[in-house]
């Protein structure tokens, strides 16, 4: 298993501990970046505002984006990562409560990687979350790390 | 001809053989037989004559000249006669030409007249059409006002529904935001619950009892419940605001691949599907699906107590209308409650006996609305039960507009 960071963009704490705790019940120990806004995941990943200073060639090994977020909401950062040369291939999953059709046109027209729907039923997230780790951290290969 | 009178006056006075002038002699005979009267005499004769030859040649002349004149007034008449001659043969040529003319004029007035009759016969015509054109024009006027007023009412109405739209549009909007913050909100915290439920469970399960493990439990079965009913009528809204998208569509095929899910559910239930051939309609695809599914799902959960069970989906025909059935042989509902079947969380079965959230049939109702249709059902309690729908875009026969 690949040792580099998940970002976690969700802005409701309840689910934020149930993420967490459903990867670690997977056995995922890779570091997990939370970011409680959409304006917080573009700092981070472009190293500004309270990541001023972050080496921004150490991308994520992916980010789970929730939709609805206070500031910038999920579809808008989403806009951002994709136009931005240095995060235009970092794979992006939509982890959202939703599954209105809008959501997933517009998610996957910006170039969303996945779309997955958080589960009501804790054991059903636990099980989606497992498969993110097995997939995204084990199975896919991400694209070569942007030289210079 | 004046000449003419000397030659009588010489007749005349021929017995008088003396000439005038000369006295009568006294002696007769001796006069008479004198050498010189006699000579004088016979000069005098011989003058008389000679003047009187004079006479007579004028005379003559006279005559003649009257016969020349006479010649040349013949010659005149002639030629005047010939003139007449030539002046009536021209007149009569003249009149010939003329009764031809006149003949023509004739023919000429006759076809006139024919003519004057065509063409009164023509004004009439045209008066009557202008007269029809009148009656016309008035009948158009009137249809013209009818129209304006058509027109005006229709304007009227349009406004109305423009209105109508725009509100129905704002409505459609507010629930579309509505729908889009439920399906978001309303579900975040039931993960919560149960996922938090789970995790005392898990982590503390230990030191609860039983009951306050079956709380927990209970709690988390709720959750999940409520989850359901959540998706239930975010789908139920979404019937009414997704597009409808009219294809011709196979509506056994559907119903057939959703009787193999449903066996592969509880394989062990023996229930034989009988699914007719021929089933076109001319509806939403997806839409139709979501209502076969209903139909069908309840078809198959209400059989569930039998041992073995009967559906069927078909078509017949009712009065003028091609009707479309689902009919099982399972537990039936009183059809006293028929009119609740259709309300959104109307329930007519114990949930133990026969789970769900009451959202299917309502579900199906406004599928069936929105393609035109109308769904009914018949039942007895423990007799099955049969629901039926109309498509009104699908002709009779199972034939389709396209």
């Amino acid at each position: 298993m690949n040792d580099k960071a998940i970002l976690l963009v969700e802005d409701n704490a309840d689910d934020e501990k149930l993420t967490l705790r459903a990867l670690k019940k997977n056995n995922i120990s890779n570091e997990v970046v939370v970011a409680r806004d959409g304006a917080e995941a573009l700092d981070y990943l472009f190293a500004t505002g309270a990541y001023t200073g972050r080496d921004v060639s150490v991308l994520p090994q992916v980010v789970l984006l929730d939709l609805k977020l206070p500031k910038l909401d999920g579809l808008e950062v989403l806009r951002r990562v994709r136009a931005d040369p240095r995060t235009k291939l970092l794979p992006i999953v939509i982890l959202t409560s939703s599954n209105e059709e809008m959501d997933r046109i517009n998610g996957y027209g910006l170039g969303a990687n996945s779309y997955v729907r958080k589960p009501v039923d804790f054991n059903q997230f636990s099980e989606a979350a497992r498969q993110l780790g097995l997939y995204w951290l084990v199975l896919n290969e991400a694209a070569p790390a942007r030289r210079g | 001809m004046s000449t003419a009178k000397p030659a009588s006056n010489a007749i005349a006075t021929l017995p008088q053989l003396h000439p005038p002038g000369f006295a009568a002699p006294s002696d007769p005979l001796s006069d008479y037989f004198s050498a010189e009267n006699h000579q004088r005499a016979l000069l005098n004769i011989l003058e008389d004559f000679a003047s009187e030859k004079n006479g007579l040649e004028h005379g003559l002349r006279a005559v003649l000249n009257i016969l020349d004149d006479f010649d040349a007034e013949r010659a005149r008449m002639q030629g005047a006669q010939r003139a007449a001659i030539n002046i009536l043969e021209d007149s009569v040529a003249e009149k010939t030409q003329s009764e031809a003319a006149q003949r023509s004029m004739l023919n000429i007035l006759e076809d006139a007249s024919e003519e004057k009759a065509r063409l009164e016969l023509t004004q009439r015509a045209v008066l009557n059409i202008l007269d029809d054109f009148e009656f016309e024009k008035a009948k158009v006027e009137l249809t013209n006002q009818q129209m304006e007023k058509e027109i005006e009412e229709r304007r009227r109405i349009e406004s109305q529904m423009q209105s109508m739209n725009t509100e129905l549009l704002a409505a459609n909007k507010e629930l579309e935001a509505f729908s889009y913050s439920v399906s978001h909100d309303l579900r975040t915290p039931l993960r919560g619950i149960d996922g938090f439920s789970l995790a005392l469970l898990e982590d503390y399960g230990d030191k609860l009892d039983e009951d306050g493990r079956d709380n927990l439990h209970r709690v988390r079965a709720a959750t999940q419940r409520m989850g359901t009913l959540i998706d239930d009528l975010l789908s139920l809204s979404r019937v009414t605001r997704t597009e409808l998208i009219l294809k011709k569509t196979d509506l056994g095929a559907i119903a057939r691949s959703i009787a193999l899910e449903l066996q592969k559910t509880q394989s062990q239930r023996r229930v034989e599907f009988r699914i007719a051939d021929g089933l076109q309609a001319f509806v939403d695809p997806h839409l139709m699906q979501i209502s076969l599914e209903n139909l069908l799902g309840n078809a198959w959960k209400f059989t569930s107590k039998r041992e073995s069970a009967c559906i069927e989906f078909a078509s017949t025909r009712r009065d003028e209308d091609l009707v479309f059935y689902v009919r099982d042989d399972g537990a039936g509902f009183d059809p006293a409650y028929a009119a609740r079947l259709f309300g959104a969380f109307q329930r007519l079965h114990d949930k133990k006996d026969f789970p769900g959230t009451g959202v299917g049939l309502a579900t199906v109702q406004r599928i069936i609305h929105r393609h035109g249709g109308r769904l009914w059902a018949e039942s007895a309690v423990d007799k099955g039960a049969t629901f039926y729908f109309t498509l009104p875009n699908t002709k009779h026969g199972g034939g389709t507009d396209e």
